[in-house]
């Protein structure tokens, strides 16, 4: 399954009213991959959120596909998230205490009782994938922090998403570990055809994107 | 209104099944809650690694709960252990005699052993009770000696068989100068001793001088204060206060009954037993005149606990109303500690979990610590109950036995429904935060 993003005439504002980003009109073909740069404050993660559908904008549309996003209420974007999105966070946001399979098969502990063991499965091979199965199941509390970027992007990817949304993935890494994420996170789009979408200050993401999109106060420059 | 056929099924109930139902009733809410939470979700092992995350401020939340949950059940533990205590400590003394005065004092004094100052029933009155017809036992419990701890009891040997049954060690006094001991009167068989006029801090500790008794025997336990007691043939205490000894002076050195009257010095007490349960009755009211008084301390002390039974009712409402507080503590508390995992529920939200297996995560969190809290509780109640019960025997010298029963569970199981539905609260308040800023923070 692919989607394309079409964005029109979006606005995002604060609780107060002050706006936040603003985007006339945005088109990603399925399967990009696309940087997002800027100075901070500029309005990138806002961006990002629009597109996750983890906000409701003040007007305009979000679309995945035929999927209306903007339109969505939380429960039903809540929904698109779950089975079309893969998030990745800049500190990796784990739950520390559980092992690394236990963290990237997290969706299985809420997913509809018949997806719980393709998710497990995916999550496994994701983790192998990435070089994680040799872990085996410590907590990932003890983990580097590549190690537990990679487990975030095998739960990422453990319901098989169309789309992977990265805030930052490189930014709490070494060199040496980021350049390993970003060769992960453009082979699993490239392989797959998957959209990436990643807001990064890593000229060495941008390199492996197909477009950089880059966003200053509040506006794309597209 | 209660249905017929719903009050004759549950009157015909065991007490036992009745107060199981009672408690399966009480902590049903919890459970059905509990189930239809989690229903069809699996937020266990991330619960429990939640739990662990903050291992610390959560073990002093449950710490906190249990504590508090201790002291409630603890409270009416302890007040039904007092009650049974002193009720049992009165279950030999079925009919006291004693000259006309107050009930509550003449019990404390023969039942309890404090020491009151009364008028002496002579012995035209002690042979009158004695020789009646349905009199199995009639003993003089002559009171107003001591030593140290110890109150000194002139008495019969039938009483002290009466009391406490055989005796552990030793034999039963057969002359004036013998003695014996309570189960826990610091003293040996075959110690001497010599008493005190009088009890406790206006003692005349050298009243008697020149006086010594010899211990010969031990009686067995009876959790009632005359585990402390020293107990002599009456004859003893009279003869220490220089007295006659009850006997024609042909039967000097007879212990024990048959009493002459003209010869009985008096006795502040005497303990009256009846072959029979009614005739208790009719002594009673046969012994009630112008000179004497008889009662059934059993009676006066649950008069006593039914003056005490609304102050039971202020301690059970008291019990309620602090675990109605606690709970609201809890409340407060899980406000505050949810807030720790704002973050994590905030990356649940975002990953596209449903606001039902978030609140599910939020709510099996809080019913966790509250179910950890109430069950430690329960060992707490134990301990308290244990250590206060030790106490109260230790000062009162009455065996009190506090165990936790039925009223403690249902307590409990009460306290644990109520809290883990307000728990519902911070779960729902949980999902009204917003995740972008959560997760940004």
């Amino acid at each position: 399954m692919s989607l394309d993003l079409t964005i029109r005439d979006l606005v995002v504002k604060t609780r107060e009213g002050r706006s936040l980003l603003t985007v006339e009109r945005l088109d990603i073909p399925a399967g990009s991959r696309i940087g997002i740069r800027g100075p901070s404050g500029a309005g990138k993660s806002t961006l990002l959120f629009a597109v996750a559908g983890l906000l409701k904008p003040a007007s305009g549309t979000v679309a995945w596909g035929k999927h209306l996003v903007s339109d969505m209420g939380a429960a039903e974007r809540a929904r698109f998230r779950r089975e079309n999105v893969g998030l990745v966070f800049q500190d990796f946001l784990l739950f520390e205490e559980l092992s690394s399979l236990g963290n990237a098969a997290i969706a299985a502990r809420y997913a509809k009782r018949s997806s719980r063991r393709r998710i497990v499965e995916s999550a496994r091979a994701g983790l192998a994938r990435l070089g994680l199965d040799t872990l085996g199941g410590r907590r990932v509390d003890s983990f580097s922090g590549g190690e537990r970027q990679r487990v975030a992007v095998a739960r990422a990817l453990a319901n098989d998403p169309a789309i992977i949304l990265a805030d930052e993935p490189t930014a709490s890494l070494d060199r040496a570990s980021a350049d390993l994420l970003i060769d992960d996170l453009a082979a699993l789009s490239s392989e797959t055809g998957r959209t990436l979408i990643a807001v990064s200050h890593d000229a060495a993401l941008h390199a492996r994107m197909d477009l950089v999109i880059d966003v200053v106060d509040g506006r794309p420059l597209v | 209104m209660v249905p017929e056929f719903w009050s004759e099924f549950w009157y015909g109930l065991p007490v036992v099944a009745q107060d199981a139902l009672w408690f399966v009733f009480l902590l049903l809410p919890a459970i059905l809650a509990g189930v239809a939470v989690v229903w069809s979700y699996r937020p266990f092992s991330l619960v429990r690694a939640m739990i662990w995350r903050y291992r610390w401020t959560n073990a002093l939340f449950v710490l906190l709960i249990a504590v508090s949950v201790g002291l409630g059940v603890g409270l009416i533990a302890q007040e039904r252990g007092i009650r049974k205590g002193t009720a049992r400590a009165a279950e030999k003394f079925d009919l006291v005699v004693t000259a006309p005065g107050s009930e509550v004092q003449m019990m404390l004094a023969t039942v309890y052993l404090q020491p009151v100052d009364v008028p002496l029933i002579d012995g035209a009155t002690y042979d009158a009770i004695a020789s009646n017809e349905n009199v199995a036992l009639a003993a003089p419990i002559a009171y107003g000696d001591s030593y140290r701890e110890s109150s000194v009891i002139g008495t019969t040997a039938a009483f002290v068989t009466h009391l406490s049954g055989d005796l552990t060690d030793g034999r039963m006094f057969q002359a004036v100068d013998e003695a014996v001991v309570g189960a826990r009167v610091p003293l040996d068989v075959g110690d001497s001793f010599t008493p005190s006029h009088g009890v406790g801090d206006g003692a005349e500790e050298h009243a008697h001088d020149g006086v010594s008794l010899r211990v010969v025997g031990r009686m067995a336990p009876t959790g009632n204060p005359w585990d402390k007691a020293i107990l002599v043939p009456v004859e003893s205490v009279w003869k220490v206060h220089g007295l006659p000894l009850g006997h024609r002076p042909e039967r000097d050195g007879q212990i024990g009954p048959p009493f002459d009257p003209d010869y009985f010095p008096g006795t502040p007490a005497i303990l009256v037993r009846a072959d029979q349960l009614w005739a208790n009755y009719a002594l009673r009211s046969e012994f009630t005149t112008e000179r004497t008084m008889a009662f059934f301390p059993g009676a006066v002390l649950s008069q006593l606990h039914g003056l005490l039974g609304d102050v039971r009712q202020v301690m059970s409402v008291m019990a309620v109303v602090t675990q109605l507080l606690v709970a609201a503590g809890v409340l407060a508390g899980l406000a505050v500690l949810i807030r720790l995992y704002a973050r994590r529920l905030a990356l649940l939200r975002a990953l596209g979990a449903p606001d039902r297996f978030v609140f599910s995560v939020v709510w099996t969190y809080a019913a966790t610590l509250i179910g950890a809290g109430a069950v430690l509780g329960i060992g707490v109640g134990l301990a308290a109950v244990g250590i206060i019960s030790r106490i109260v025997t230790a000062r009162t010298d009455i065996l009190v036995e506090a165990s936790l029963g039925w009223p403690e569970f249902h307590l409990v199981a009460g306290f644990v429904s109520l809290t883990v539905l307000i728990a519902l609260l911070p779960a729902f308040a949980a999902l009204s935060r917003d995740v972008i800023t959560d997760l940004r923070s």
